[in-house]
């Protein structure tokens, strides 16, 4: 009896889990996929015509504003990248100096712990163009400058990447510090006896120690990127125009502003398949990297 | 503002004077303190960017509607009002209801509380079943979850508005609370595994002997030892949670939209003229349980945020 409960229980202590798994993740992810095959306006369909089963995603690839989702998807990426790079800065810099450390950790990461939308609603003021920092600047004599870059079609995407960057280059900076820190102290010794200089110490030496680190950056940065939806609601919802949509806008746009569920599920599984050539290869190079690091000892 | 060049002032003061490292090398001596307060100034330059929109926000929040119309984003106010703050708490609109944010307020904390528990107990267990007990297919499902963990939302959306719609909770507070558990499931659960697989097998064996059934060694020796990744899920959850906007704005109905929603709603809005101060304190209200979490407890925060994205 006693055996028989040990060996029951836990799997049905996990019952809950795999339910929630096979109902919430992979039934959703089915049947969303089923419902971009179908012809589901407001009203779901689940007929499939097979003779056409593509033509959501043939819509989909022929529309403009798809277009412009996917090429800012990229823009976002690239821009985003940079807070990778200003955060390894930022952590060599607080690894190299012991003064103050914690001060400046402190001031870096704050900015996560506060809503997108806050972070949004903060960095829509600044970008205010009566009242906020253009119109400080033309008061300083600046008069050249234009930081109304929100309400152009071709800036505005810049005013996003720059208050995404504002938010996470903290946490790639605690990222790149906890990797910095587990690096070994003697190679710092080393390189210093050695006269490595400065570039070559940090180029040839530290980053290919702290290619894991690296990797695990740019998972997490562009899985960020496909789910971007909160801070472009905040800063510009979409606008001008449609310049600043993302996969992530444009699908919500065609499920809730638009009601066309098949669309919007298209839309949708084209969001999974991004995400999953990002992120398969990355996360496969990581353990096969991790294995031959092991020494096969698997 | 003044905190920052001040701290930065100080610091640059202890530069100056020398070390007191490398007494042999007289020469280094020099070069070092140089080095330190290039380094330093450029810190502290990267400080005062981070902490910019802070301040105005801050500052734009206590001052008169007149005083933005001059246009002076970064001076201080000249009354220091509590206008706006009372204005957003109280008076704040979302959509036709102008009810404040405190509607927002109070439904965040109802929405966060059975949300932590029902997210917390769900992958507690499921986390200890999988680390520490024999389960065959442990393995395979640890997979699925990691691959889970890493599903677009927009992916499961209306699946699980037409769920929720079903069992009769989409649009309520519990519909969100509910959606925020079930999302949170597989990196949660990942967390407790791995910090439980550390746990020796010896001590498993010893307790099952002792006749201790699942639950017992749950409640007597796994629940003690849980203190500190209880704390660090407790604080990821509670930011996340709190932080929300597209879950709350999706399955929230017209009177249950948590804090952030109402705050999206009122800095979108176009029409007649913007009340910048009520928006900067409505957005300050909104963010200030999550930055006293930061503040109190920073470094579990540290370790809740890495962890949560390291492993989802």
């Amino acid at each position: 009896m006693q055996l028989r409960w040990s060996r029951m229980m836990p799997q049905l202590a996990l019952a809950p889990a795999v339910a929630v798994t096979f109902v919430a993740f992979i039934g959703a992810i089915g049947w969303t996929a089923w419902l971009s095959l179908t012809r589901s306006r407001r009203v779901p369909e689940y007929e499939i015509n097979w003779s056409e089963w593509t033509r959501q995603y043939e819509r989909l690839f022929n529309d403009a504003g798809w277009a412009i989702s996917l090429h800012n998807l990229v823009i976002l990426g690239i821009g985003s990248a940079l807070a990778i790079v200003f955060g390894f800065i930022l952590a060599a810099m607080i690894d190299r100096e012991w003064r103050g450390e914690s001060f400046f950790r402190t001031v870096f990461l704050y900015p996560l712990a506060v809503s997108l939308i806050v972070t949004g609603a903060a960095w829509r003021w600044i970008f205010n163009p009566q009242l906020g920092l253009q119109n400080f600047l033309h008061g300083l004599g600046f008069t050249s400058v234009s930081f109304n870059w929100l309400a152009s079609p071709e800036t505005a995407m810049y005013a996003i990447i720059l208050a995404s960057i504002w938010q996470s280059s903290g946490f790639y900076m605690a990222l790149m510090l906890s990797g910095l820190k587990s690096i070994n102290t003697e190679i710092w010794s080393a390189a210093r006896l050695d006269g490595v200089s400065f570039w070559r110490l940090y180029l040839e030496i530290i980053i290919p120690m702290m290619k894991f680190t690296f990797i695990t950056c740019a998972i997490l940065l562009s899985l960020g990127v496909i789910k971007a939806y909160d801070v472009i609601v905040a800063m510009t919802n979409g606008g001008p125009g449609n310049s600043t949509w993302v996969p992530a806008y444009f699908t919500i746009n065609a499920l809730s502003a638009k009601s066309n569920i098949g669309y919007a599920s298209a839309a949708a599984i084209t969001m999974l398949v991004i995400t999953a050539l990002i992120f398969l290869p990355l996360v496969l190079i990581t353990t096969w990297q991790q294995r031959r690091a092991n020494g096969g000892s698997r | 503002m003044t905190m920052v060049t001040q701290a930065a002032a100080l610091e640059d003061a202890t530069n100056a004077s020398p070390g007191p490292r490398q007494p042999f090398f007289p020469r280094k001596k020099k070069r070092i303190p140089g080095r330190s307060i290039a380094i330093l100034l450029f810190l502290t330059m990267c400080a005062l960017f981070f902490c910019i929109p802070l301040y105005v926000v801050v500052v734009t929040s206590f001052k008169t509607m007149d005083q933005i119309r001059e246009g002076a984003i970064f001076s201080l106010p000249h009354v220091w009002t509590l206008e706006a703050w009372d204005h957003a708490w109280n008076k704040a609109c979302s959509g036709i209801n102008c009810n404040g944010l405190k509607v927002g307020f109070w439904n965040s904390v109802l929405i966060l509380c059975p949300s932590l528990i029902l997210s917390i107990a769900l992958s507690i267990i499921t986390g200890y079943a999988l680390a520490l007990w024999n389960v065959r297919w442990a393995n395979a499902f640890l997979f699925l979850l990691f691959i889970c963990a890493f599903v677009p939302f927009q992916v499961i959306m209306y699946p699980l508005i037409r769920i929720t719609a079903a069992i009769g909770i989409y649009g309520t507070l519990w519909g969100i609370a509910v959606v925020h558990a079930v999302l949170a499931m597989p990196v949660l659960t990942l967390i407790f595994r791995n910090y439980y697989k550390d746990i020796p097998q010896e001590i498993m064996r010893a307790a099952i002997i002792d006749s201790g059934s699942f639950w017992r060694i749950f409640i007597e020796i796994i629940l003690p030892m849980s203190g500190n990744i209880l704390i660090v899920v407790l604080i990821l959850q509670i930011t996340s949670i709190w932080n929300d906007y597209l879950i709350g704005v999706t399955f929230g109905g017209l009177g249950t939209q948590p804090m952030t929603v109402i705050l999206a709603n009122l800095i979108t809005v176009s029409t007649g003229v913007v009340a910048y101060n009520d928006n900067m304190a409505a957005a300050l209200l909104t963010a200030i349980p999550p930055l006293v979490i930061y503040f109190l407890v920073g470094k579990f925060f540290v370790q809740g945020i890495t962890a949560g994205a390291i492993k989802g």
